[in-house]
């Protein structure tokens, strides 16, 4: 046990950094059994000399369940501390949501309507979302950037953006 | 020497061509900018510009796909240092530390820094290129399988040195990388491995994984705090970096541009391995090792310097055996071919004159590269001059096109999206996300490289304790991962205070 200065912090973790720790620790574990389990599926080698498809990914699955377990001990041994770092709010986390839906809905409009429409608009939620909320600026930055990055893609590099499905 | 007066030769042939001279420039300037975006490669810039070169002369059409390769592998270093995009793989490492100078305010020394470091490891591999070629040329036949297994294995050792504050949550993001590396084809057998029907998956998805984990997650956390959101990103400082602190760098660039030679050299190995490897040297090397990862200079030289001086290293392994060093030289092997020279041990003999106007070439597109990315550096440094509230949605949209770019697949944009997720939750909860960039590149590497080296031997493991350099190299590699592992627990057992602790939030 060591009582000495620690880089990044103390010797204890946060409440909500131990319930982090222990909630992707047993993701993981769920995601390497699964996998583990699905090698179960794949053929035996036909040479003779090769370890076959599943050796790798049942190593690589064994020692990250391995280590999971190690972080679940490490965090439940750690005592608790209080956080110092700033909260970051449900403001906060409402607005990742938001930037990262909105990411998800560009990728899904853009098979519909093409890069142009998609990307333009998406800029434009973006920006309203950081906190520029221009009527004007918004949209015209929106669409600068969008031309200046399809006439780069498109056009001097000779790679083709999606038109959309609506469009073609 | 005989060498020198061919190369003395070459630079008054080149002299009196200055379309070439225009030509190699405009391939520097294409690479840079290829490199900085996200989603292109220099191995990407070359494809797409080789048809370009069918209508000119030799030496132009090679000169400009030379400037495109080198531009290209140092240009993957602005965006990674300014937004934390990294351009190319190698510009992977050069984030892990470029961004971190880049929110201390010293975006300008860092990208002077890696301007430099580039040139002199570049510099420093075009001439071994032409002074000791037909020297090295045998050390790139004594790597078969076993050695390049063992080398996937060394550069995957480092994942401990780069977890950052816990080692046990960096080896995790390593081996999740290692299983995420298994997705797609097998690579002795062909079949499918965890892709659930979708043919996109055959291949390993490395670059939309690594935009996602390091530019949108870092875009995700702009939205997190509003006072932040409407003030500029960073200031850039100063551009060239003080020579006293530069001068303290140099034993880095040194060191760094051997390691990318020699990298470079082996088929197979690219400038993505040595830059990582050589940050690990460096780090290992450095006084102060506890400052890599929060911004240290050394770091972005060492990562800089090891990639370039990779260049010189695939080029001499294809110009003297026909034997292409990575992907870009696989390219520029057709390219040759094309222009009526046969890569190989009499290419030297028979077109001496040509060869040694093209290093004369390449020497001076190095030139042409400092010149220019010093001379670029505060136009690009005014990117961090915008709102960050403009700023993250253009990274978003780069990050958007850029990934789409590669395989003109939106299923990649899915793949990159939720690696940004992911990067969000592990940047809050300190999992790095570097350990997971390496394991893909150097995981298929090592599983490749094995079973065939196993193969080869009959099914018998003593390849991996019978040939030298395969066993040199593991036994680095596990010195690489036990050494961090075992200070860290006898500083715990000793309580000293400022070495580095294992520390679990």
């Amino acid at each position: 046990m060591s009582n000495a200065p620690v880089q990044g912090g103390g010797a204890g973790a946060p409440l909500s950094t131990k319930i982090a720790n222990l909630v992707i620790a047993v993701l993981l574990i769920a995601v390497a059994a699964a996998a583990i389990a699905s090698t179960g599926d794949f053929p035996k080698t036909m040479l003779a000399a090769d370890v076959g498809p599943a050796r790798f990914p049942i190593i690589h699955a064994s020692v990250l369940i391995v280590l999971c377990l190690i972080l679940i001990a490490n965090t439940l041994r750690m005592p608790t501390v209080a956080d110092d770092t700033p909260p970051v709010g449900v403001a906060g986390y409402a607005g990742v949501a938001l930037g990262i839906l909105a990411t998800a809905a560009c990728l899904y409009a853009m098979e519909y309507v093409g890069y142009a429409v998609a990307t333009v608009v998406y800029m434009a939620v973006l920006m309203w979302l950081m906190g520029q909320r221009s009527p004007l600026w918004n949209p015209v930055i929106a669409v600068v950037v969008t031309a200046v990055i399809y006439f780069t893609f498109q056009s001097a590099l000779q790679v083709p953006l999606p038109v959309g499905s609506l469009f073609e | 020497m005989h060498e020198l007066g061919m190369l003395m030769n070459g630079v008054a042939t080149l002299a009196a061509n200055p379309m070439a001279l225009l030509l190699s420039l405009v391939g520097v300037a294409l690479g840079i900018v290829i490199g900085a975006l996200p989603g292109l490669t220099a191995t990407m810039g070359v494809a797409i510009l080789l048809p370009f070169t069918f209508g000119m002369d030799p030496v132009s059409g090679l000169l400009m796909i030379s400037g495109v390769f080198f531009g290209g592998v140092y240009g993957g270093s602005v965006t990674a240092i300014l937004l934390k995009i990294p351009g190319t793989p190698a510009a992977a490492a050069t984030a892990m530390d470029g961004f971190e100078l880049t929110k201390k305010g010293m975006a300008g020394v860092a990208l002077g820094t890696a301007t430099l470091s580039s040139f002199l490891g570049g510099m420093a591999s075009i001439l071994v290129l032409i002074f000791l070629a037909p020297v090295l040329a045998g050390f790139a036949l004594e790597f078969s399988a076993s050695e390049s297994f063992a080398l996937a294995v060394f550069g995957l050792s480092i994942i401990a040195s780069i977890s950052g504050k816990s080692v046990v949550k960096g080896l995790i993001a390593g081996f999740l990388g290692l299983l995420i590396a298994t997705v797609g084809m097998d690579p002795m057998g062909g079949f499918p491995r965890f892709t659930g029907g979708y043919t996109e998956l055959f291949n390993v998805p490395f670059i939309p994984v690594m935009i996602g984990l390091f530019a949108a997650a870092e875009a995700f956390k702009s939205f997190e705090d509003p006072k932040v959101r409407l003030g500029m990103a960073a200031a850039l400082g100063r551009i060239v970096p003080p020579w006293a602190t530069y001068k303290g760098l140099l034993g880095v660039v040194s060191r760094s541009s051997i390691l990318g030679i020699v990298i470079g050299i082996i088929p197979g190995a690219g400038s993505d391995i040595a830059a990582y490897v050589a940050y690990n040297e460096a780090r290992r090397f450095s006084k102060t090792p506890e400052n890599y990862g929060k911004g240290e200079l050394g770091g972005v030289a060492a990562c800089e310097a090891g990639a370039n001086g990779c260049t010189g290293g695939a080029l001499l392994t294809m110009l003297t055996l026909g034997i292409p060093g990575d992907a870009v030289t696989a390219v520029m092997l057709g390219a040759l071919t094309l222009q009526g020279l046969q890569p190989g041990p009499l290419l030297f003999k028979e077109h001496g004159d040509l060869v040694f106007t093209l290093f004369a070439g390449m020497i001076f597109c190095y030139v042409g590269m400092l010149v220019l990315g010093l001379g670029s550096l505060r136009f690009m440094g005014r990117i961090l001059q915008m709102p960050k509230s403009v700023l993250t949605p253009v990274i978003l949209a780069l990050c958007v096109v850029g990934t789409y770019a590669i395989n003109n697949s939106l299923f990649d944009i899915g793949i990159m999206l939720a690696a940004g997720v992911a990067g969000y939750f592990m940047q809050k909860w300190d999992f790095p996300a570097s350990p997971v960039v390496l394991a893909l590149i150097m995981g298929p590497m090592a599983e490749a490289n094995f079973r065939r080296a196993l193969s080869l031997s009959g099914g018998s493991y003593d390849f991996l304790y019978s040939r030298p350099i395969t066993a040199v190299l593991l036994t680095v590699a596990i010195l690489t991962l036990l050494l961090p592992l075992v200070k860290r627990w006898r500083a715990e057992r000793a309580g000293v205070s400022g070495g580095p602790v294992e520390a679990i939030k």
